[in-house]
């Protein structure tokens, strides 16, 4: 008879005490989960030929465009767009990038600011520019990126000639700052 | 809506394990015999309440549970959830199963072997989640040069229904055993296992990163999943497809008992050695190669642009390799193991002092051991028991198990016989029982069933 008590005993227990402990699932609205992620971008190795014509006569501005889609699928979580952009220049000239957003027709619609300004015979320089939370949803019209080069003049009325053997360098990449409020 | 689908994945989602540790060789109820088709019933014939036989719901998470989370305490959930995140392994599962018996039975046969028989309908989910993948969820690919690799991930899914019959034959007193075969009926089935291939991002040298996708070797099979056809996943389409019109596939269940000596037992059986031959509806997917990007090089030449887009996309189909494979394929169902020694003692006697029922023992201890063995995942847990014969109408079972999801798992069945009406439920995890949330694994299976018993 004492098991059957202890078993009886055991049960009322078990059936009895408390099924839950207090838990609260609107907690998440408050939740944020804040993922970084790093991708490559763009790079360029341009020699003196690149800003020559066909005369090899220097040209003021040289141009290439990319298309790149880009997928509206995380529209909702991105949260913070950051490039950096590593130039050397070892050009006697000094050089301005500018990119520009483009969309479907190729209209431009953004220009990232600011315009990165390469001196001339620089080092290694990394410049960080942001597309701020207002503007972010531009991206979601771009269809192309345009890389615009601008040759400033030089001080002293030189040119870059076809045996120019400088480089103007640029690498780049992106960081995307995501916040996954809607889990 | 959102929150519900949450809630459902943590608190639906919780477990996978199969082990029916509270059931088995529990009672002589006939629900047994589908754990051990060598277990010994005493049953002159026996019909189980149709749809009502069994109910079966198990499921667990090893991760973390909802109350991890969602634990009103004053700590922002975002601290829980990264604790939570700090706190999970390096491989972590997650799996539900559900059973439905739809009809069942099985009478005596004039040599005194036990036929039954039955069809059940079983849902099974498994997945393995590597802690690589949920860190590069969380945390993103900053960590330069570490490899987040897919190498554990992986996971099954299937609906199936199983006609079976079996039969428990006596040997002699000191033997039983039994055999059971099964016809698979499988409306969808769904896996990927032996997955290989990680992504790292390192420093480059034409560029600031150099990224990588690397020995990727990832392979899904399906069937009932995509149609080629008109059809459609609806309740006519999944009732056709469990009544024998999916993939059909054959299995067997082994079992015996052996009484080593009068009160000594022990008992063992394999369960589910069979495969579906997935024909119908099968579309698997490949995705194989290596890639690495460091970057889109501009050239700068207005006279001959390029269509970089299109030359990456190229490159990466041409590195990347995705088949799409209409070829039918075997699938294995996975093999569960059980065994378990038992001593019995305490014998009844009535007011007078004489012995009721001279082999009837009111009292069990013993240890049973579950394992099992599948291509996704295979896991052991052990369980010490003890069975009591409360009065001749109630039958209890008090089960403490050590498996992977918890060291402190508690176990209860009861069954009662009144005259041909017999009920159980039998459940685990019922120190969680204070707090419900808590609990990383939970299980119950109960039914309702018609035992005749031979008045000799």
């Amino acid at each position: 008879m004492k098991i059957t008590k202890f078993i009886a005993s055991a049960l009322v227990f078990l059936v009895f005490q408390s099924c839950t402990k207090e838990v609260d699932f609107n907690q998440l609205d408050d939740a944020n989960i804040n993922t970084t992620y790093n991708s490559t971008l763009v790079y360029l190795n341009l020699t003196a030929p690149k800003f020559l014509d066909q005369f090899n006569q220097e040209i003021t501005e040289t141009f290439d465009l990319i298309e790149a889609p880009i997928s509206t699928d995380y529209k909702a979580y991105l949260e913070k767009l950051e490039f950096t952009i590593i130039t050397k220049n070892g050009f006697n000239r000094t050089f301005r990038i500018s990119i520009i957003f483009y969309d479907k027709y190729k209209q431009p619609i953004y220009e990232l600011q600011p315009i990165i300004n390469v001196p001339e015979n620089s080092p290694e320089i990394t410049t960080i520019v942001e597309i701020p939370k207002e503007d972010i949803s531009v991206i979601y019209n771009t269809q192309y990126f345009g890389f615009h080069i601008f040759l400033t003049p030089s001080d002293d009325g030189s040119v870059i000639t076809i045996n120019d053997i400088a480089t103007l360098n640029l690498k780049s990449s992106a960081k995307l700052y995501f916040n996954f409020r809607k889990i | 809506m959102r929150k519900l689908s949450f809630f459902i994945f943590l608190v639906c989602a919780i477990g996978y394990n199969q082990n029916k540790q509270v059931l088995y060789d529990f009672a002589d109820l006939p629900q047994t015999l589908l754990l051990n088709p060598g277990a010994e019933v005493s049953q002159k014939f026996h019909f189980g309440m149709p749809l009502f036989s069994q109910i079966s719901v198990q499921g667990g998470f090893t991760g973390f549970s909802t109350y991890d989370i969602f634990a009103d305490n004053g700590i922002d959930i975002n601290d829980k959830i990264k604790t939570a995140i700090d706190n999970f392994g390096k491989t972590e599962f997650v799996g539900f199963n559900q059973q439905l018996e739809v009809f069942s039975g099985g009478f005596r046969l004039p040599n005194s072997n036990y036929l039954s028989f039955g069809y059940y309908q079983e849902f099974d989910l498994l997945a393995k989640i590597p802690r690589d993948l949920v860190d590069l969820y969380y945390e993103g690919n900053t960590d330069l040069n570490r490899r987040y690799s897919s190498k554990k991930a992986a996971f099954r899914t299937e609906l199936l229904g199983v006609l079976h019959v079996g039969l428990s034959k006596k040997i002699n007193e000191k033997w039983n055993v039994g055999a059971r075969a099964k016809i698979y009926s499988s409306v969808f089935n769904a896996s990927s296992k032996s997955n290989s291939g990680s992504f790292y991002t390192e420093d480059g040298t034409q560029n600031i990163y150099r990224q990588h996708l690397d020995n990727i070797n990832f392979l899904m099979q399906s069937s009932g999943i995509f149609f080629e056809n008109d059809e459609e996943f609806n309740a006519s389409y999944v009732k056709s497809k469990l009544l024998f019109g999916g993939n059909l596939g054959l299995g067997f269940d082994v079992g015996f008992t052996h009484h080593i000596k009068k009160q000594w037992e022990i008992t063992g059986s394999i369960l589910d050695l069979g495969f579906v031959n997935n024909t119908k509806n099968v579309r698997s997917y490949s995705l194989k190669g290596d890639y690495e990007l460091e970057g889109l090089q501009l050239n700068f030449d207005p006279n001959n642009p390029e269509d970089y887009w299109t030359d990456l996309k190229e490159e990466f189909d041409n590195s990347i390799v995705l088949d799409t494979l209409y070829k039918s394929y075997i699938s294995f169902r996975p093999v569960k193991l059980h065994g378990s020694v038992s001593y019995a003692f305490g014998q009844k006697y009535d007011d007078c002092r004489f012995l009721i029922g001279p082999d009837l023992y009111v009292n069990k201890i013993g240890f049973q051991w579950f394992s099992t063995v599948g291509v996704v995942h295979s896991f052991m847990a052990g369980t010490l028991f003890y069975e009591r014969w409360i009065n001749k109408y109630l039958q209890t079972k008090l089960t403490y198990t050590v498996d992977p999801y918890s060291f402190s798992n508690v176990g209860l069945g009861l069954s009662t016989t009144i005259g041909m009406f017999n009920m159980y439920f039998a459940a685990d995890n019922l120190l969680s029982l204070n707090n419900i949330y808590d609990a990383k694994s939970a299980s119950f299976q109960l039914g309702i069933n018609f035992i005749f018993k031979d008045k000799n």
